[in-house]
């Protein structure tokens, strides 16, 4: 119930914080919404000497619209973009948000902290990485900005150095013709999911143009499902084509199996909520307002 | 909002009122035991064995000791070297058991405390526990009863074999009924899985051996006050009276906190150590989740089933293997308190069980809501749907012809004990009329048409109150246990204000209204006007040895205590007045009049307020005559509950007062990909007989339905084979949340019991229907996939698997149908 003993610093800018963290060495963190670090100190799982807090940091929690894209800064909370109606722009983005955990996490837990977090049944990684996400890092040696998908390396690993930060985090409006979801597998709500998927369909004439399809929490990071994008592609989205994608999504994820479910089950989740992704970002590609909301058992 | 409503009848009694605590409870105003900060408290810390069974080679405490602000360290050692072991209840080799409240030579569960630190604050006390360097050698863990039985590796060196008790109940001509039967059913292996009850409020003990005067003080959440201080006055060797337990607001128990005496006993120990400081312990979620109290496991073997053409059950024959974990402690008592229900609903004479128990290198059990009994009753009720599945009869049907009918109460039972009212077909009746039994059948074989997997369960269950205590004898003949009592205290205090004190510590159970509730019926005035004092206190001296909140009692126990000591002392106040008023004791009115609640004189109309009477009594006694000098206006009642000791032999006699009854419906759909078992409907029926507070008793049927809910779909307390516990979190365990729990439509119906002053029966547990109806509408929904339901926890994953693993399913592997048509044909 009590962490080992830390200093506790606040940071007045990003700047700041960046400078505390490369003085303060290895032993030190930093804390956003303390959401999974917090439980990991109480649980002495981790033990840091000293936590570099960022909630004081003005301008960084914001939603913004730029140039066909919607900005979040790191600290935007999980409750501030589910309950966004810029955000709503992207309807899995929403879908993301309004799933984590429970009303007291989604009002702390951040944006930034989750990506930095990369757990790897997190959901934020796993929600953006069928967008064209781009991930605004701060550090010594100034700004740098990569494409999510080189920014998750593994589990609980990201490309940041020791003492950088996550300033921003971009998405790409999708065009018009495109739809997604996003779909967590949940045994109850407080708890990370045993499975989750993302899809984003690019759909014309009722033909599947592109296709996006990634799987959380079966693998160490996200997991692209190539084969199940690559049988979508160029066919009109029949029950047999849907079938056969999440098919492809089965052989794609790579589960183990623990509390949350066997191995075998988690892979059959994943054919379940493919084709009920697929489904509702085909009725949202054709511009049809639809709830999504995350599975519960 | 519950408002005020009489509900057509009388008096208080039946009234629907809001709870008396609801505003302190509800707003975050109640006092809980970690609310309590003593001068100089110390803060305790246990170090746990991450082994499941490992002898200690060493204890290295120095470096823990030597951190500015460690008080001290304790180890278990040195605690045996000081203590008596714990009573043990079993009999036999079982007496040779030696519990002590921590490991001495090797610890024999994961999370079992080898020692303690005591600090100046929680966070030193964790960072010094960390110091602490214990050597373990690994031993070989046995985590399956069924397996401990062999003795391959023995727990308790000392008894010599894991066997805690075994014993055979026999009743009637089991082999001849077997000769006779039209059908044969034989089932090779149920299990009722490991869970708990997680309530909101861990363990909190602040323990104090003060070195003035000898005496030990508790503040603490013991829901079984009066059993703690018997185990623990033995273990310290110091009289009973020196112990004082208080409680406070208690957020839940569930029977969970009966067994926290172990860690009361090492916290007076560290507070003697650390020369009489108070010592708190506060235990945290995931020490709760891995070394406080589980529920009992239990296995069920070889069990045959004998029917007659028509699928009435004429034996059953069953081996049933309990699982108490590490240390018996409340055990073996769950070895003979299943039979209170030995028959569950049913009308079946001739039966053979023949019961074990062991201990397992896992968490120690405790007396989880539904205890003991609700294992037994959901093998009755898998047994049941077997048979009706196999038969082919439906459940509705094969229940109508098993239950005991309305007209055959009092009913003793095979084994002698006596349900005291009950009408199980009219629960039946009412709950399919709310659930819509026809449309939902016809809308299953619809969706059968389609794929679907949609199934209709039924559970029928009993929640027997106030136990016969005399059932230990059962177990052991030297047990000095029997009957049952509760205490309660009554007064006019020196200004006439009534005061009630119950020996009840209740966690939720609504105790302050409901006692009000009776007393203002005996004294014509609004239960507004009536403070009860709940909490436990040795020192209100108001306990019998049996006060404490368990076991579904207290509107039988408690509230006929209530009632004798507000009887006892309006006797006292007729006499008073009577003499006040110079008229007879049969020609006074009570009631309430311009000053307050008073008495009144038919004849004259003169009054004299409840000031009146207890100045009289308490400061202005010269004016009393010596005839009266005997009223006290503080009246202690002692209820005792009419019970005989069973005759131990034949395992024969009343166990328990009042026999609750709950039938609950269910429709659950399987889904097609995702195999999540869902509640697509749901009706909670409840008769307890006489109903004191509706919708205290409504709270308490929504909450055991949720729990059982919970029990039967999320929460399972995992070990893998070397006796980790793999589910210590929440996250893991995952209980029930709201958000998981369906609309439950809530029946009621009333059958007033014989057995108790007010026609109530005892309430709150609730007999785990939601375990047995989900287990049944899962059959039900899987059946014709050749799925036999053999385990109470079932969820997504495990549906999936079963579906999955065997090839047209288990049920051959599992159930054997003889049909024997010589006799059938008789
Ligand atoms: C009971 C429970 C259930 C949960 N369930 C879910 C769930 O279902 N799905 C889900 O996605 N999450 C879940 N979470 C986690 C939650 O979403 C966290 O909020 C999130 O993972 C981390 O964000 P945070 O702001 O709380 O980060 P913190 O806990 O403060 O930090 C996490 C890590 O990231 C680092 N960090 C934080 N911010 C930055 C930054 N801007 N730049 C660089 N490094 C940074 C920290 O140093 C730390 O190592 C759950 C948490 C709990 C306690």
């Amino acid at each position: 119930m009590y962490p080992r003993p830390f200093f506790y610093h606040r940071a007045s800018s990003l700047q700041e914080a960046v400078t505390m963290l490369s003085q303060l060495g290895t032993d030190a963190k930093f804390l956003a919404g303390g959401q999974s670090l917090i439980p990991l100190l109480k649980l002495r799982f981790a033990n840091p000497k000293h936590l570099v807090d960022l909630s004081f940091i003005k301008n960084t929690s914001f939603i913004a619209e730029n140039q066909n894209a919607i900005r979040f800064g790191a600290m935007t909370r999980h409750a501030e973009i589910e309950h966004s109606a810029l955000a709503q722009k992207i309807p899995v983005l929403h879908d993301c948000a309004a799933g984590i955990a429970d009303v007291q996490i989604r009002n702390r837990g951040t944006i930034g902290g989750s990506l930095a977090e990369a757990d790897p049944s997190g959901d934020w990684a796993n929600a953006l990485i069928t967008l064209d996400t781009t991930v605004h890092c701060l550090g010594k040696n100034g700004e740098r900005s990569l494409p999510l998908k080189d920014f998750v390396t593994d589990a609980y690993t990201t490309a940041l150095a020791h003492d950088e930060l996550v300033k921003e985090i971009e998405v790409k409006i999708p065009p018009h013709g495109s739809g997604g979801a996003y779909i967590a597998f949940k045994r109850s709500a407080p708890v990370y999911p045993s499975a989750s998927v993302a899809v984003q369909l690019t759909v014309q004439d009722s033909v599947c143009k592109e296709a996006a399809i990634a799987l959380g929490c079966v693998g160490l990071t996200s997991i692209r499902a190539g084969e199940a994008e690559a049988s979508l592609r160029g066919k009109s989205l029949n029950e047999k084509v849907i079938e056969t994608a999440s098919e492809a999504a089965r052989a794609a994820a790579d589960p183990q199996s623990d509390m949350r479910g066997s191995a075998d089950y988690k892979r059959q989740l994943v054919v379940a909520l493919v084709k009920r992704a697929i489904q509702i970002a085909m009725r949202r590609a054709r511009g049809e307002r639809v709830e999504g909301s995350h599975l519960y058992a | 909002m519950v408002e005020e409503r009489n509900n057509g009848g009388k008096g208080w009694v039946g009234a629907s009122l809001p709870r008396k605590e609801e505003d302190r409870l509800l707003r975050g105003r109640g006092k809980f035991a970690e609310d309590i900060k003593l001068r100089e408290m110390l803060y305790l810390r246990f170090v746990r064995s991450p082994y499941a069974h490992a002898r200690i080679l060493s204890i290295d405490a120095s470096a823990a000791e030597a951190l500015p602000g460690v008080a001290c360290v304790i180890t278990g050692k040195e605690i045996a070297a000081e203590t008596q072991p714990f009573i043990e209840i079993g009999p036999d080799h079982a007496q040779k058991i030696r519990d002590f409240p921590m490991a001495v030579d090797k610890a024999i569960y994961q999370g079992e405390p080898v020692a303690a630190v005591v600090a100046e604050s929680p966070g030193i006390a964790e960072d010094a526990a960390e110091m602490v360097n214990v050597e373990y050698e690994a031993l070989e863990p046995v985590v399956e009863a069924e397996e401990a039985l062999t003795d391959r590796s023995v727990l308790h060196e000392a008894a010599g074999t894991n066997r805690v008790w075994n014993g055979v109940w026999e009743y009637g001509d089991v082999e001849q009924a077997f000769k006779d039967a039209a059908y044969v059913v034989n089932i090779d292996r149920l299990h009722f899985h490991r869970f708990s009850s997680t309530p909101l409020e861990n363990n909190v003990i602040i323990g104090e051996w003060n070195p003035k005067d000898d005496r030990i003080y508790y503040g603490c959440n013991n829901s079984f006050p009066s059993f703690a201080i018997q185990f623990l006055a033995a273990h310290l060797k110091v009289h009973i009276d020196k112990i004082r337990v208080q409680t406070f607001d208690i957020g839940g128990s569930f029977g969970i906190k009966i067994t926290s005496y172990p860690q009361m006993a090492v916290c007076a120990l560290a507070s003697k150590k650390a020369g009489g400081r108070p010592v708190k312990w506060v235990e945290t979620r995931s020490e709760h989740m891995v070394a406080s109290a589980h529920g009992n496991e239990r296995t069920f073997r070889n069990t045959r089933v004998a029917l007659d053409k028509n699928g009435v059950i004429t034996a059953i024959d069953s081996k049933h293997i309990d699982d108490c974990g590490a240390y018996p402690r409340y055990e073996p008592l769950g070895c003979v308190i299943w039979s209170q229900v030995f028959c569950g609903v049913y009308r079946f004479k001739n039966a053979r069980i023949d019961f074990w128990q062991a201990v397992t290198n896992k968490c120690p059990v405790g007396p989880n809501r539904g205890y003991s009994r609700m294992q037994h009753l959901w093998f009755l009720e898998r047994v049941i749907d077997i048979c009706a599945h196999e038969i082919g009869i439906a459940a509705d049907e094969i229940r109508l012809r098993n239950y005991i009918r309305p007209e055959e109460f009092p009913y003793t039972t095979p084994n002698g004990c006596v349900y005291d009212s009950g009408n199980y077909p009219k629960m039946l009746e009412v709950a399919k009329g709310l659930i819509g039994w026809d449309e939902w059948r016809k809308k299953q074989i619809d969706a059968q048409h389609e794929g679907r997997m949609i199934g209709i369960g039924i559970g029928t269950t009993l929640d027997s109150g106030t136990n016969n205590f005399g059932q230990s004898q059962i177990i052991n003949p030297y047990a000095p246990f029997s009957g049952n009592s509760q205490g309660a205290n009554c007064k006019l205090d020196i200004y006439g204000e009534v005061v009630v004190a119950v020996g009840s510590c209740p966690q939720g159970q609504g105790h302050e209204t409901t006692a009000a509730q009776v007393v203002a019926d005996v004294l014509n005035i609004h239960p507004d006007l009536i403070t009860v004092r709940t909490g436990f206190d040795t020192e209100r001296n108001v306990h019998t040895g049996m006060s404490g909140t368990y076991a579904s009692q207290f509107a039988v126990s408690g509230l006929s205590a209530v009632h004798g000591a507000a009887q006892k002392l309006k006797t006292e106040m007729k006499r008073l007045a009577a003499f006040l008023l110079e008229t007879n004791e049969d020609e006074l009115a009570f009631g309430v009049g311009e000053q307050g609640p008073e008495i009144k004189a038919n004849a004259t109309g003169k009054s004299i307020n409840y000031w009146g009477l207890a100045n009289i009594v308490n400061v202005n006694s010269a004016v009393l005559p010596e005839s009266l000098y005997d009223v006290t206006l503080n009246c202690r009642y002692v209820w005792r509950a009419p019970f005989k000791v069973p005759d131990t032999k034949a395992k024969y006699g009343s166990l328990t007062l009042t026999y609750a009854s709950q039938l609950h419906i269910a429709v659950v759909e399987v889904d097609r990909e995702t195999f999540v078992p869902k509640i697509i409907d749901y009706v909670a029926v409840d008769d307890c007989g006489t109903v004191i507070n509706p919708p205290i008793v409504e709270g308490q049927v929504y909450g055991a339905t949720a729990h059982g809910i919970g029990a039967a779909l999320m929460e399972t307390c995992v070990y893998d084979e070397v006796g980790n516990m793999l589910t210590s979190t929440f996250s893991d365990y995952t209980p029930i949340t709201s958000m998981n729990i369906p609309k439950i439509k809530y029946g009621h119906t009333s059958t007033p019991s014989p057995h108790s002053y007010s026609g109530a029966k005892g309430m709150g547990e609730g007999g785990a229907a939601p375990i047995h109806t989900i287990s049944s509408a899962l059959q039900d929904a899987l059946f014709a996939h050749g799925i036999v339901i053999n385990d109470s926890f079932n969820n997504a994953d495990s549906i999936f698997r079963a579906l999955k693993a065997h090839d047209g399913g288990q049920r051959a592997e599992l159930v054997k149908l003889e049909r024997k048509q010589a006799s059938s044909a008789k």
